[in-house]
């Protein structure tokens, strides 16, 4: 008899355990192709670029880098502390309304204030005429600058660090900070002595995330004019023409991710925060008066004027001047194409995300969590890295299988919306995946094994079981994808086919020619779209209370 | 004929230092209703899963009516093993009703013998007029009806419980225990059930198997194991025994009581031996010479019975307790007791 495992032999035959490994594969191909190039030696275009481009790269990276983890602790930690621990005017809407910005994407965002504090701006001219503020040639200071570009990512991502603290804070159980007190500590001594070294987990999670948005950011670090290793990638492509340069730098950039990641793990460890369950008594919110409440006002209206209110005002106030000759039909073809095409990603994330997360329950192994753990590393992946892994074998493919152009190029899936949407499969993964997966574990398993003991395969189980009572998942799973979709911009302007256009992209450009108030009706359709899960979400909680 | 064997079943878990089961057996005759009893955590559910397809043995082999369905590098899903279960959380499928859920397993019948299989198990299990209500709208004990006759419709021939009576109320539980022994007695059913509850066994099972961290200690009928359980742990698990040292002599055991005369054959290999004597196995008679007498230093009333201490002095050695069940109504002089075991009722534990 071989002396493999009954496990071993019921993988073998198990059609799931196939096709997940196959999927899995696929949806890393990128990865690996990126990864394989960080030995292959370059050409001269790389020591070119490693000599004069690298240290700028590496040194705005890291400044961006520091400077949006302060700026992101500071903004969502005090937040998170003061609507979690205090009751003041306001704090019930900001409970929800802090988390807006992440609807405003960083490079929206950022060419709307740069028109904001610009010469010619409605709000300077209105300053400057009004009450004869003039502060040279821009208000205030030069936005387009590494400062600048520091403060308006923070703004964007900083809900990521008061999200997941705050449900931190909350989740914390009054007697500690009780046991606290009676040790005679004062308000802010509990804070930085009890809740936030314990909260340190979560906070750096949060932080993290904040930080990957920033190595995959493209759109705001070119239009400020800052050289990061994205817009170093699409320099070697678009440029240079090297791809092997625009893989290498790709593989550079993939070190920054993994270094990061590694280091959350290694600061979390082994710690575990958990709170007993039995002794458990939610944090009762102190009252603040007077100054203290207005105070906790001002520091929570800051980030959400900057980082949405004032911005989406203000894209508001162009649309208005503008949508009249910006929205006709070319914009209507527009919106097609950015909604079906996020349409059609969508369901095939969803698909792909609900079939390997079903495998992972009904099959658990190791190995099959593995697999699901390598479908998923996409996420981690700059949109401008995965472009350029999918990029190189797909030209490949192209010059094996493709039909000649009138260029004389072999063109198969290059270009295609195929090679668009399997990117954003890529990308995208794990968004689906964890909040199907987080659904699904909310489901008894003795209810698929019920279902399965009582003859159903496991398709139908899945079919009649699991699927109605997911239901809710995959709403929220699909909206989150979609809404990543729509806005990416990086992935998409590399692989998108000749001539197409999407709104992200079409906004992006309006506003890199100078055309700040054109972009706004395009930009202003992503934002509200955004807005979406939010404000359903809010809903959902308030409706559940 | 055999409906289920076990042989030699391992079961390791990849992130566990010691196998949850180790090289268990049992043989389940037709319509035989068999216990697998042990305390929490000693991988008598891993059994049942591992019988029901759910887990996957290490080793070892089960067979489904003579038929292998797991082992010799073969496994066959649950789907098609026909075995029904009763899960301890019943999960009834929320989003249907109870019509729904019970004939959820009928799919393969005409539509007619669905209805009819249905509407039999649905008179059987007591749930007529429920039919369209949703699980969250039933009772505990209506939901575990409801859960029994769902994995009893399509009619298989081997049902598996899941410690079924632990969430039902104490005051209902010998009810269901009646009803449900009834149900599967009445449908020709071969049942196997997991409890960690020895009333359960004693009131329901056919055949009981005591399970010690994932390892067999004795299979046998409730009334043998009840009165001769095989070590200090089957015995202490049905309740409370006097464990009494004792060397074969011709007369008898030789214990720190003194003689205890037998008519018992006592296997003659034996030199040493530990005695097990049930407290209720013992005869209270002053008058009679053959009699230990101890003093009562214990005494209390327990409803039905009483349970009195005695400490027997051993001029040798260490005094011994004895702990004996007597009529309520049962008084004693000048707190002393003259008892005697009851013949047939002294058992040797043999694996100790």
């Amino acid at each position: 008899m071989p002396a493999i495992s009954l496990q071993t032999h019921r993988q073998l035959v198990n059609p799931w355990i196939w096709l997940t490994l196959l999927s899995a594969t696929i949806i890393s191909l990128p990865l690996f192709v990126v990864f394989s190039n960080i030995i292959v030696p370059g050409n001269e275009t790389w020591q070119h670029i490693l000599k004069n481009l690298i240290p700028t790269y590496v040194l705005n990276t890291i400044y961006l880098m520091v400077g949006v983890a302060l700026l992101t602790f500071l903004f969502g930690v005090s937040t998170a502390w003061l609507v979690s621990m205090y009751r003041f005017p306001g704090r019930k809407f900001f409970s929800w309304a802090l988390f807006l910005p992440i609807a405003l994407p960083a490079y929206i965002s950022g060419f709307t204030w740069a028109g904001i504090l610009d010469y010619t701006s409605p709000v300077y001219v209105f300053l400057r005429n009004t009450f004869g503020i003039d502060t040279g040639q821009y208000l205030f200071f030069n936005i387009l600058s590494l400062p600048g570009a520091i403060i308006i990512l923070s703004l964007a991502y900083y809900p990521y660090v008061y999200l997941i603290s705050r449900a931190y804070f909350s989740r914390q159980t009054s007697s500690l900070f009780e046991v606290a007190a009676s040790l005679g500590k004062k308000p802010f001594k509990i804070f930085y002595q009890v809740a936030l070294p314990m909260a340190r987990p979560a906070i750096v999670a949060g932080v993290s995330l904040a930080l990957m948005e920033v190595l995959n950011d493209y759109g705001l670090v070119r239009y400020f004019g800052i050289d990061t290793f994205t817009t170093g990638i699409f320099t070697a492509w678009f440029a240079f023409s090297n791809p092997q340069s625009a893989l290498k730098l790709s593989a550079y950039l993939m070190i920054f991710v993994l270094g990061l990641i590694l280091l959350e793990r290694f600061q979390r460890g082994q710690m575990r925060y958990d709170i007993d369950g039995s002794s458990y008594r939610p944090v009762k919110a102190v009252n603040l008066k007077n100054t203290h409440a207005v105070g906790a006002f001002v520091i929570c209206s800051i980030p959400f004027l900057l980082g949405f209110l004032i911005p989406l005002i203000m894209l508001i106030y162009w649309g208005s001047l503008t949508y009249s000759y910006v929205v006709d039909y070319r914009f209507a073809e527009l919106l097609a194409n950015s909604f079906i095409l996020a349409g059609i990603a969508t369901a095939v994330v969803t698909v792909f995300a609900l079939f390997i997360a079903y495998t992972v329950r009904s099959f658990p192994s190791r190995f099959v969590k593995l697999l699901s753990k390598v479908a998923t590393l996409g996420y981690a992946l700059p949109g401008a890295v995965v472009a350029i892994g999918i990029l190189v074998p797909f030209i490949w493919i192209d010059g094996k299988i493709g039909t000649f152009t009138t260029t004389g190029v072999r063109i198969a899936i290059t270009g295609t919306w195929f090679a668009l949407v399997f990117a954003y499969l890529v990308r995208f993964m794990a968004v689906g995946y964890n909040s199907i997966d987080s659904g699904m574990e909310k489901i008894s398993k003795s209810l698929d094994e019920a279902s399965t003991s009582l003859g159903l395969s496991y398709f139908k189980t899945l079919r009649k079981i699991n699927l109605p009572l997911l239901k809710g998942s995959l709403i929220s799973a699909a909206l989150l994808v979609f809404i990543d979709v729509l806005k990416e911009l990086p992935l998409t302007l590399i692989l998108r086919p000749f001539n197409f256009d999407t709104l992200a992209i079409r906004a992006f450009e309006f506003a890199s020619d100078e055309r700040v108030a054109e972009a706004a009706p395009a930009a202003l359709i992503i934002v509200i779209t955004g807005m979406i899960p939010v404000l359903l979400l809010n809903f959902l909680i308030e409706r559940k209370n | 004929m055999n409906i289920l064997e076990l042989k030699n079943i391992t079961k390791k878990f990849p992130e566990a230092r010691d196998p949850a089961v180790y090289d268990f057996n049992l043989t389940v005759k037709r319509g035989e209703i068999v216990a697998l009893l042990g305390e929490s955590g000693c991988g008598k559910t891993t059994i049942l899963r591992m019988i029901a397809g759910f887990e996957l043995p290490t080793r070892g082999e089960i067979y489904i009516n003579g038929e292998i369905v797991s082992g010799k590098g073969i496994f066959h899903e649950p789907q098609v093993r026909k075995v029904g279960i009763v899960f301890q959380d019943y999960a009834l499928f929320p989003h249907k009703t109870v019509w729904e859920n019970i004939t959820f397993g009928l799919f393969h019948l005409s539509a007619d013998l669905a209805t009819n299989n249905a509407e039999k198990i649905i008179e059987l299990s007591g749930l007529k007029g429920l039919e369209k209500r949703y699980p969250h709208q039933l009772s505990g004990g209506q939901k575990q009806r409801v859960a029994l006759a769902r994995a009893m419709a399509p009619e298989p021939k081997l049902i598996l419980f899941d410690e079924p009576f632990s969430n039902i109320d104490s005051f209902r539980k010998n009810q269901m225990r009646e009803d449900i022994r009834n149900i599967i007695k009445n449908t020709d059913a071969t049942a196997v059930f997991v409890t960690h509850d020895t009333r359960d066994v004693l009131s329901i099972a056919d055949k009981v198997s005591v399970i010690k961290e994932g390892k067999h200690m004795q299979t046998d009928t409730p009334d043998k194991i009840y009165n001769n359980p095989v070590n200090v742990y089957v015995a202490n698990f049905f309740g409370k025994t006097n464990f009494i040292k004792a060397k074969i002599s011709k007369e008898g055991f030789k214990t720190p009581l003194g003689i205890i005369k037998t008519t018992d054959q006592i296997p003659a290999h034996l030199n040493e031996v530990l005695l097990s004597i049930r407290p209720e196995e013992f005869t209270i008679n002053p008058e009679s010479q053959d009699c230990f007498c101890g003093n009562i230093v214990k005494e209390r009333f327990m409803g039905d019975y009483k349970e009195l201490t005695c400490k027997v002095e051993n001029p040798d050695g260490e005094d011994t307790e004895i702990i004996i069940h007597v009529s309520p109504t049962l008084n004693c002089r000048q707190h002393k007791c003259y008892f005697k075991p009851n013949d047939g009722k002294i058992n040797i534990l043999r694996d100790e």
